[in-house]
């Protein structure tokens, strides 16, 4: 088989994933969107390792190191998302609106935000 | 299959320093899992700063030894002259930020706990504090140590996220302010993770056109593969987005406001400090040693992103109201000129070394007055936390004259004034870039310098001549630790300003050797 | 194809040990009603009654499962070893016990901090 093929397919996976990244508003969509693009990569890789022949399997090797990575990565990420989602009951990425040019940079307060349980402690900090 | 492989070898020696960082991380976890709550603090303290002082002397010890001429670890790894300098500057930045870790209650007391829960108000009252970021600093700062010395891209991507992960983590667990603390480590997080993904498949892209993923054998491989010229330039396209978004340059430096805004403010010194010296030794590394050969590519590119970089964060920086957002945009605009001398690079080996030695001096002085100057940042405190906006901050002046002429003068560092260190690391990376027959750039880096010296000395006016606000901030006495912090801080941007020539010396010297390819 | 003989014989005698375990279960075995017994097999830990509505679990799990994967996919570096362990020597195997050391401490640190108690 042509290396094109696998080529071909791993950026589209990519360019989905991209997309999703950049479309989407959940943050654990968000999260599967990127996993999509690592996985993409690691196509890449092993298709690369096969066709170059690769004595040392260094696309292998990375591959595993990808997986590993990501898996940490995720864990990380879903503990950060589950975080949020306890203080604002909500983990839509466009209505994280506090730290922008527009938001806390102003005079004013943030925009309105769903109250979560216990938030007012944490609005009293703001001056 | 059934190829032969010798066994690996390690010089433990040459990549001690990072052994020791990453040791006591895992000492640090140890000590978070069977030492009793109240101990826990004490301990992670004296471990922490030991080690980094530790790592510190053996980078010395190298350097004294001689430094290597081939890279250690079967080739994954290059210690070499501009290495061990970049190493050396990340310790001390990072020994110097963990004192302002340490010194008071930044951090949350139980981080998945809801801000005026019961649990939360438990865990304040116990006294509990997520003793986790000691450990979590060691880890980001073995990565910022690994970054920069990565001689293969399997390295560098696994040093990029050892160094990335824990402060995703540390940005979320400000003590005040947290939601938008969290907020910014979601987006830090998810931003990061994206541009890592952009990093992985440039590599992979690389990987497929050189058949190595090693940066001496792409650089080889440049002249003598072809037909493939399209995986070259995506994946030299990809790779460098990924490193231009740890620097924070311009089409990809939304994250840097918003996340240094929202981490704790002792975070976002080790960030602004540490990060940023890692990351531009790996990008420095990436373009230099693997794609050197290619400059007439990039060149142009970096041209663009650097003259962007310095308008971008020059320009925005007037209209921020934020002291932290202000000076998120100032390092951007600083990026920016580090961009110049990586420009600079490319053409002769004096060349070369003179921008290298230049980019490191710049960083040095940079680092010092950034990590100062959040250390300010933390002394000024309102009821509720630090007081961020810059109309807290009028006045200031009249009412603590001491602390308002320090930051003053930080920021006068920063506008790249005469007789600080800013002047000076701006003066040879201009200089530099001019050599290399970049002079349209360092004339845009003139005009930049002189608007961003306009919104640092509307600070330093705001502070010195507006009356102070009836309810103004109150400045805490500072504890030994920040104390110390500001102290340094204030001494190597005058030392760097009034006697560039050691540490300038010392530049040359690490940019002599060039990196190891 | 003789070859193959001993491997047939491995599983033949495999399938009738199987057989014949459960077959001459009933018969032997002695009869004691337990309640548990009757109840759901969940890694041998009391079942957790389904949460109403169905299909959302605590949150409890996900620590649970987060850490299964973490854990999990570490192992992953064991492979590559395994395939070039005897090439690599005492050196790959020394690095490997340094590996696994720590990931005994992250272990270390999930288990003091009760991050494997199910409630």
């Amino acid at each position: 088989m042509h290396i094109v093929y696998p080529v071909v397919v791993s950026a589209l996976l990519f360019s989905i994933g991209v997309y999703g990244v950049l479309a989407r508003r959940n943050a654990i969509l968000v999260l599967m969107s990127v996993e999509l693009m690592l996985n993409a990569v690691n196509l890449n890789l092993v298709a690369f390792d096969v066709w170059l022949r690769d004595r040392l399997h260094g696309g292998q090797v990375l591959t595993l190191f990808v997986i590993v990575i990501a898996a940490a990565e995720i864990g990380l990420g879903l503990a950060i998302v589950l975080a949020v989602y306890r203080n604002r009951q909500s983990i839509d990425v466009d209505r994280l609106r506090d730290l922008s040019e527009t938001g806390a940079s102003e005079e004013a307060g943030p925009p309105e935000e769903p109250v979560g349980v216990g938030e007012d402690a944490d609005r009293e900090a703001r001056p | 299959m059934n190829g032969t492989i010798q066994a690996p070898t390690l010089e433990y020696a040459q990549l001690a320093p990072m052994l020791v960082v990453f040791g006591a991380a895992i000492v640090g976890v140890l000590v978070e899992a069977f030492a009793p709550r109240y101990l826990r603090s004490a301990i992670h303290v004296p471990i922490t700063l030991l080690s980094l002082a530790g790592a510190f002397a053996l980078t010395i010890w190298q350097v004294v030894k001689g430094v290597p001429t081939k890279p250690a670890a079967m080739g994954a790894v290059a210690v070499d002259g501009p290495s061990l300098f970049i190493w050396g500057t990340i310790l001390v930045l990072a020994f110097v930020s963990v004192l302002l870790i340490n010194d008071e209650d930044h951090f949350v007391a139980a981080a998945a706990a809801v801000p005026g829960s019961a649990e939360e108000e438990q865990a304040l009252h116990e006294g509990a504090g997520h003793t986790e970021v000691y450990p979590l600093a060691l880890f980001a700062v073995g990565g910022m140590l690994l970054f920069p010395a990565s001689n293969d891209l399997l390295v560098m991507f696994v040093a990029l996220e050892v160094m990335s992960l824990p402060l995703y983590l540390l940005c979320g667990l400000a003590r005040r302010r947290r939601l938008l603390s969290q907020e910014a480590a979601v987006k830090y997080f998810l931003l990061g993770a994206f541009s890592s993904a952009f990093f992985l498949y440039g590599t992979a892209l690389l990987y497929g056109y050189a058949g190595s993923i090693d940066l001496a054998k792409i650089s080889a491989a440049l002249g003598v593969v072809g037909g493939q010229e399209t995986l070259l330039y995506i994946g030299v396209a990809m790779l460098g987005v990924g490193l231009l978004f740890k620097i924070g340059a311009a089409p990809f430096q939304a994250w840097k406001p918003d996340v240094y805004q929202g981490a704790p403010t002792p975070i976002t010194a080790l960030m602004a400090s540490g990060t940023l010296v890692a990351a531009f030794g790996a990008l420095l590394r990436v373009f230099w040693v693997a794609l050197g050969g290619l400059d007439w590519n990039w060149s142009p590119v970096l041209w663009a992103v650097a003259i962007l970089t310095m308008v971008v964060g020059a320009i925005l920086a007037i209209t921020q109201t934020d002291i932290k957002r202000m000076l998120a945009y100032s390092s951007i605009a600083h990026g920016g000129f580090l961009l110049v001398g990586v420009v600079a690079t490319g053409a002769a080996a004096g060349q070369n070394s003179k921008a290298l030695s230049a980019i490191l001096f710049y960083l040095v002085a940079y680092g010092f007055t950034t990590v100062g100057a959040f250390a300010v940042v933390t002394m000024v405190r309102d009821a509720g936390g630090e007081a961020w906006h810059l109309s807290r901050w009028a006045g200031l002046g009249k009412r603590s004259p001491l602390l308002a002429g320090i930051f003053a003068f930080f920021l006068l560092a920063f506008a790249g004034i005469p007789l600080t260190s800013g002047f000076f690391g701006k003066y040879a990376v201009f200089q530099a870039a001019v050599a290399g027959g970049a002079t349209p750039l360092v004339i845009v880096g003139v005009v930049a310098s002189a608007v961003a010296a306009f919104f640092y000395v509307r600070v330093i006016v705001l502070m010195f001549f507006s009356d102070p606000a009836a309810d103004g901030p109150s400045v805490v006495l500072p504890s030994r630790g920040t104390a110390a912090v500001v102290g340094v801080a204030v001494l190597a941007t005058v030392f760097l300003g009034v006697f560039p020539q050691p540490v300038l010396h010392l530049a040359q010297n690490a940019a002599q050797s060039l990196f190891i390819r | 194809m003789e070859l193959y003989v001993p491997i047939l014989v491995l599983a033949v005698l495999a399938a009738g040990f199987a057989v014949f375990s459960v077959g001459i279960a009933p018969f032997t075995g002695p009869k004691r009603w337990n309640r548990a017994k009757l109840d759901a097999y969940e890694c041998g830990i009391e079942p957790t009654p389904q949460p109403v509505g169905g299909g959302r679990f605590p949150l409890k799990y996900m620590i649970t499962a987060m850490l299964f994967i973490v854990f999990d996919i570490e192992i992953i570096f064991l492979y590559p070893w395994a395939v070039a362990f005897d090439r690599l020597g005492v050196f790959g195997l020394v690095e490997m016990v340094l590996f696994i050391v720590t990931v005994l401490v992250a272990y270390a640190y999930v288990w003091r901090r009760r991050g494997l108690d199910w409630d």
